[in-house]
């Protein structure tokens, strides 16, 4: 089967500046991807390679097969955009910029219309259809970016940071809408936001400084972090006077003591018991099972924490 | 190039021309109206005849002309800029079938509409308030002339509106390159003006070419050949010279 998204060593160089370096990798048909990477990691810059908008440096993306080098507008027919900036036509109106990329994709009156009032109907917009969208609020305009995107029925829709900027509200709306049209196509997206990966894309690569890092689901990129299970147990004084208990203990990969809490890093879960019957008889508060976060996984990969 | 891509653009344009043309014409007709005022009937008893002509009806060619290539030319250089620059929609569309050229000759032709409704709109003001009456022979023949001149003009402003990143420069260009070249083309005097030896020179600048010829072919019914010769190999330089560089330019 083809992929839907292939790159084989692809570069882009801006000058001096490598903005994506032998970069490859292969998104197959269906489901949500997101490509996760902090400011100036070459996401864009990845984004409109595959979507025709430039050309690489060196090495090839195919979109469905089909080359961008040579089949540009091939692809353009099959793929949907949300740019990174709002690219709305703000002397037209909502339903006026739909139908315009409707004509450009020469798709006939008859079936734009149904198309347009569908999407305005599921997007929320039918009431405001009218206005222009200047007079939007900034998760309205985006909602519009993704309408104007799906009216001729892509095989592939990328979003360029669909929900930068939006209130944790719009962004939750804007994940629904994006939640319920996939299926029905790929979903290409990046983001800043772990949350945003973590919630809707089945597969995740992490990339920075032009280059692929890593990638998988999200649970297999927080279990690839560390093999072992990490532990916080607060106890009722000072966590130092059990510092020689725990240090005894073989199964512990590594102690941080801190105040009244120690944090512990297992070897595998299994170990629970023998930690427990170590400190038997001690005044135990609270032990607790510390949920592997992306952001974890990002810092140890990136070595930063997620510039938005 | 897609016919129907292009022509999606060029509506769009209308739409948009259409709707802000009411409160637009005021500005539009406000200055060669001034003119026209100005010099056309306020310094007449000065000027006298030019040319065998009254002053009056030797400027209300030019600023008919003047003001279909300035809005052009306008309409070209902001336009390619703001969606280029500004809204983004130049690259929305070309996430879609519609080709670069497609995109490049939907926005000449906008900006050659602006200019021709815009040339057609002074023109008739300056018929109401004066009584001059040119034969419907020389309106047609004057046509052959604001054609390629609406056209040159815009393509200028497709170049400038494609290589230019701000607008300040956009505006200085206006001021160095157009209005000069518009003023010094015999809209407000004869060529015969003009010392001897620079008179060749001046013949030969297309804007010329538009100006002169476009007057005579109003007032006299005359076509220069040579001025239409030079006029449309220009237009037609122009208009591969934008499209060469607008793609150069997306091609980035
Ligand atoms: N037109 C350009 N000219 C020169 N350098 C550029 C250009 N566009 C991008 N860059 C550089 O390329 C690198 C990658 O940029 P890109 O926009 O792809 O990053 P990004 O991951 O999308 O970042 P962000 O999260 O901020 O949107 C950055 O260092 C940026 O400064
Ligand atoms: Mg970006």
């Amino acid at each position: 089967m083809t992929a839907a998204i292939t790159t084989r060593s692809l570069a882009k160089r801006y000058g001096n500046l490598t903005a994506l370096d032998e970069f490859d990798l292969e998104v197959t048909r269906g489901g949500i991807f997101g490509l996760l990477g902090p400011n100036g990691a070459g996401k864009t810059t990845l984004i409109r390679i595959l979507t025709t908008l430039m050309r690489p440096t060196s090495g090839t993306a195919c979109i469905e097969g089909f080359d961008t080098a040579s089949h540009s507008r091939e692809i353009r027919r099959l793929i949907g955009v949300v740019p990174q900036e709002n690219s709305l036509d703000r002397y037209l109106t909502a339903r006026e910029n739909l139908e315009l990329h409707a004509r450009l994709h020469e798709m006939p009156v008859t079936s734009y219309r149904k198309r347009i009032d569908e999407l305005l109907e599921l997007f929320g917009l039918a009431g405001r259809q009218n206005d222009f969208p200047d007079s939007y609020s900034g998760g309205m305009q985006r909602r519009l970016v993704v309408a104007r995107a799906l009216v001729h029925h892509p095989r592939i829709l990328f979003l360029d940071e669909p929900t930068t900027g939006l209130d944790p509200q719009s962004r939750h709306a804007v994940w629904d809408y994006v939640k319920s049209i996939a299926g029905s196509m790929t979903i290409f997206l990046t983001t800043h936001y772990l949350e945003e990966a973590d919630q809707l894309c089945e597969r995740i690569a992490i990339m920075d400084h032009g280059k692929l890092i890593t990638q998988g689901s999200a649970t297999e990129l927080k279990e690839r972090l560390t093999g072992g299970a990490l532990y916080e147990i607060e106890f009722g004084g000072n966590a130092d006077a059990f510092a020689a208990t725990l240090g005894n203990l073989s199964c512990i990969r590594k102690l941080t003591l801190e105040g009244n809490r120690a944090t512990i890093e297992l070897e595998h879960w299994e170990c629970l018991s023998a930690l427990v019957a170590a400190l038997a008889g001690n005044e135990i508060r609270r032990i607790s099972l510390k949920e592997r976060t992306l952001e974890e996984v990002f810092i140890s990969l990136t070595g930063k924490g997620v510039r938005e | 190039m897609s016919m129907a891509g292009a022509l999606a653009i060029w509506r769009r344009d209308m739409l948009v021309l259409r709707r802000s043309i009411m409160s637009e014409m005021i500005a539009v007709i406000a200055y060669p109206l001034t003119i026209y005022l100005a010099f056309g009937i306020g310094m007449q008893g000065y000027i006298g005849l030019v040319e065998g002509i009254p002053y009056s009806m030797f400027i209300a060619p030019g600023l008919i002309t003047m003001t279909a290539v300035n809005a052009a030319y306008s309409e070209s250089v902001w336009s390619l800029w703001f969606h280029r620059r500004v809204q983004f929609t130049i690259e929305s569309y070309r996430v879609t079938p519609v080709t670069v050229s497609g995109i490049v000759c939907a926005k000449l032709f906008s900006g050659f509409t602006h200019g021709l409704v815009k040339g057609i709109a002074v023109g008739l003001v300056i018929s109401l308030i004066t009584p001059f009456r040119f034969p419907p022979a020389h309106l047609a023949v004057y046509l052959l002339f604001l054609i390629p001149g609406s056209v040159l003009f815009s393509c200028a402003g497709v170049i400038s509106g494609t290589l230019m990143d701000k607008p300040e420069t956009i505006g200085r260009v206006e001021a160095v390159f157009i209005m000069p070249l518009i003023f010094m083309s015999g809209l407000f005097f004869p060529l015969s003006s003009y010392p001897q030896v620079i008179i060749p020179i001046v013949r030969s600048l297309p804007t010329t070419a538009l100006f002169e010829g476009a007057r005579q072919a109003l007032v006299s019914g005359n076509v220069s050949f040579g001025f239409l010769i030079l006029l449309y190999t220009t237009a037609l330089s122009a208009f591969i010279a934008a499209v060469w560089i607008f793609r150069r330019k997306m091609a980035e």
